[in-house]
């Protein structure tokens, strides 16, 4: 018999998923835009600047909404690794991921009602969510009102940097999107951490 | 007249002229202001008698007390503007001519007034060829000329402006003065079979992400003419109604830009260039999406991506290839 424990608030779910499907909207859009050719098919490239715009916002607000749920309900704490012994833990997870878990060994370190996430997650995360996310949001309001950018940097288009810093975190945020789609397989059946992220209870 | 033949002709007549002593004086080298001091002095002082009347300085204090003042202020010329046009440094008679060198002026010295291929005749032939498809030439026909777009005494064609902003500026002008002008468009649409009502730009351009940003960066010719195969042609005369105008966005959002070999064919490759960005003449005063990328980032990136796809694949089939194992070896 599986031993569950409820772990994820309704709020933290819904915010999880819109989040989910307004990155990859964002992602198919984006590629659309940034390797526009007459032979990519993907997005019309009208349709996809005009869907971009429009999720690009809709991240933002959601974003808004998750760091104020996160201060309100106090759950930015879970995002802190806590010392002592971060680096070693973040190592045990590691080399769980790159040996243990072909051999079956358990989880290292399984959620808790106090820490939901191991020391790598939760470095991985809050660089993700507090550090890239921000930066592609930021970027991308530049990108929505162009006169906020400077005029010209170092003799190029001032636009530039913002639009290669956007660029590059909105490429940060589809890598870390594949390995953490990748990763939800890694419960104890592949399917399990789906329906966590559905139901908020986590099965053991 | 067919419009080829009138360049011919045109041409001809053009010989003819620098060969009548008394005609107007213009440039020793084509389309270069002259050098030579007192051909410069004797083309001011000439074109000093017109602006005594025709700038808003004479409007102001006209030197004579018997000028119709109405007629006068709708020929109002801006020395100034005049000396950064195309035509810089040549002398008002050469276009317009022995009509105009008395005042008052012969009643008929409009009809004396040069024609733009007369000097321009190698231009003409291929404009015109591009113009007698254009819509402007299908709607209006001999009711649209030159002039109708480019004001002689300003302007200033693309090579001789350079930077993009200031191109973009000065030819949408051209497009707007009636496209966005109930007056101007009403005059010239009376000339249609049905008048046609002036259609709003915003509304027309509903589809085009950011219009207003588009305006104030390209040119209206960037879609509303078509791309020649050829790069190294210049910009075409043909315009387009807005349902042949590219719709396409790639044309120019993309790695393989026309606006490197059409709006900014003149501009100057910069610090872009040297940092290997595609498009770098672009990326000198705007940054386009799809164009002005770097290659070697963009490899990168599709390489780490393709790498993490791979790896993670990997991972799982091996997982999957170890859990079987486990399951036997437990069996």
């Amino acid at each position: 018999m599986s031993h569950r424990i409820y772990l994820l608030p309704p709020w933290l779910r819904l915010w999880h998923w819109t989040n989910a499907t307004l990155m990859i909207v964002l992602a198919v859009t984006g590629a659309s835009l940034h390797f526009a050719d007459p032979g990519l098919y993907l997005v019309p490239f009208s349709l996809a600047a005009k869907i971009h715009d429009i999720a690009g916002v809709a991240l933002l607000v959601a974003y808004g909404f998750f760091v104020l749920a996160n201060i309100v309900t106090g759950n930015w704490w879970q995002y802190v690794p806590k010392p002592p012994g971060v680096l070693a833990r973040c190592w045990k997870q590691t080399v769980f991921y790159g040996w243990g878990i072909f051999h079956g060994a358990p989880h290292p370190y399984p959620p808790t009602k106090e820490a939901n996430f191991n020391a790598l997650q939760a470095i991985v995360y809050w660089v993700i969510m507090y550090l890239v996310v921000p930066t592609v949001i930021l970027t991308g309001v530049v990108f929505l009102f162009p006169d906020l950018a400077p005029a010209r940097v170092f003799g190029l288009d001032g636009l530039l940097p913002v639009a290669m810093l956007h660029y590059l975190s909105g490429a940060a945020v589809i890598l870390f999107m594949l390995a953490h789609i990748y990763l939800g397989t890694t419960g104890v059946r592949p399917t399990s951490l789906f329906k966590m992220m559905i139901t908020g209870w986590h099965e053991e | 007249m067919r419009p080829r033949t009138k360049s011919l002709f045109a041409a001809l007549a053009f010989t003819a002229s620098v060969a009548i002593p008394g005609a107007g004086i213009a440039a020793d080298v084509k389309g270069a202001a002259p050098t030579d001091p007192a051909l410069i002095e004797k083309i001011r002082k000439s074109n000093a008698e017109c602006y005594a009347c025709h700038t808003e300085a004479g409007l102001k204090n006209p030197p004579r007390a018997d000028m119709d003042m109405a007629a006068l202020a709708k020929f109002i010329h801006d020395p100034k503007q005049f000396d950064g046009s195309n035509h810089t440094g040549m002398e008002c008679k050469v276009c317009h001519g022995q009509g105009y060198v008395a005042f008052p002026h012969a009643p008929e010295a409009k009809k004396s007034i040069s024609e733009c291929g007369e000097c321009h005749a190698t231009k003409a032939l291929r404009v015109e060829t591009q113009f007698e498809d254009s819509i402007h030439a299908k709607n209006l026909a001999d009711k649209f000329t030159c002039q109708t777009c480019h004001d002689p005494h300003v302007y200033k064609v693309a090579a001789k402006v350079g930077d993009p902003r200031k191109i973009v500026e000065q030819d949408n002008a051209m497009c707007v003065d009636c496209h966005n002008s109930d007056l101007r468009y009403s005059a010239f649409s009376t000339a249609l079979p049905t008048k046609k009502v002036r259609p709003d730009l915003y509304a027309t351009h509903d589809w085009l992400p950011n219009a207003r940003l588009h305006w104030s960066a390209v040119r209206c010719i960037e879609c509303h003419t078509p791309v020649s195969p050829v790069k190294s042609l210049a910009t075409s005369h043909e315009i387009l109604a807005k349902d042949k105008s590219d719709k396409a966005c790639v044309t120019c959002h993309s790695q393989d830009s026309a606006l490197a070999s059409r709006l900014y064919r003149y501009a100057s490759t910069n610090v872009g260039a040297d940092l290997g960005f595609a498009n770098a003449s672009v990326l000198g005063s705007a940054y386009v999406v799809g164009a002005t990328r770097h290659p070697l980032i963009d490899r990168a990136v599709i390489g780490l991506f393709g790498l993490t796809v791979v790896g993670l694949l990997g991972h799982g089939a091996l997982r999957i290839v170890m859990a079987f194992f486990r399951r036997r070896r437990a069996s």
